[in-house]
């Protein structure tokens, strides 16, 4: 019993310190297009393309 | 608009004709502000594609979120909060888009029917033989 407990807290205390360094720090940014043939683009963030739907949604979400 | 109400994520939302002007928008005070920007957005889209039909624009970012969904000659733009559930803002849209289709159609089609020619008595004062007759 005592060895299952130290398992589970074991387990917890990974499970925190892989979020607490290796999860995303901040809300995930994305931005995607779909075209009328079917088609559709995932823009990275950073790239030129992802940067100006970027700069234009921005603009509008500003209060 | 019912809108609003469909989806709680969505903090404002216009629906656009076919020309982009808006026709209908909740808050009214943010229709022209959302025309505008799913004309860019839409512009924008249609360079970084080379392509002419745009169906979908979706940005995410930290501050918030924006949507452009086109489909039968309308589009419906809107804007969400932060960390929205993306899959279901544009569920809810197309939901509504589709649903304005569907209105649309029953009112086109019955502009667009023929309307009855009036029997009219020939010269032997024997009816004319209407449409349905013919039929």
């Amino acid at each position: 019993m005592r060895k299952l407990v130290r398992l589970a807290l074991l387990t917890l205390i990974a499970v925190w310190a892989w979020r607490r360094f290796f999860g995303r720090s901040g809300p995930e940014e994305r931005a995607g297009i779909s075209y009328g043939d079917g088609s559709s683009i995932v823009l990275e963030p950073g790239s030129p393309s992802f940067e100006r739907l970027a700069g234009i949604a921005r603009h509008a979400l500003r209060p | 608009m019912e809108l609003r109400k469909l989806s709680s994520q969505i903090e404002a939302a216009a629906l656009l004709d076919a020309g982009g002007g808006v026709a209908a928008a909740s808050p009214e005070t943010e229709g022209d502000r959302l025309a505008r920007l799913a004309a860019e957005l839409t512009a924008a889209a249609r360079d970084i594609g080379a392509q002419d039909e745009v169906t979908r624009v979706e940005v995410e970012l930290a501050e918030g979120a924006v949507f452009v969904l086109a489909e039968g000659g309308s589009t419906v733009v809107a804007r969400t909060g932060p960390e929205p559930s993306a899959g279901l803002v544009v569920y809810d849209l197309r939901t509504c888009l589709r649903s304005i289709a569907e209105q649309q159609q029953p009112e086109e089609e019955a502009k667009s029917k023929p309307k009855r020619s009036r029997r009219t008595k020939s010269a032997s004062g024997e009816p004319a033989a209407s449409e349905e007759a013919a039929e």
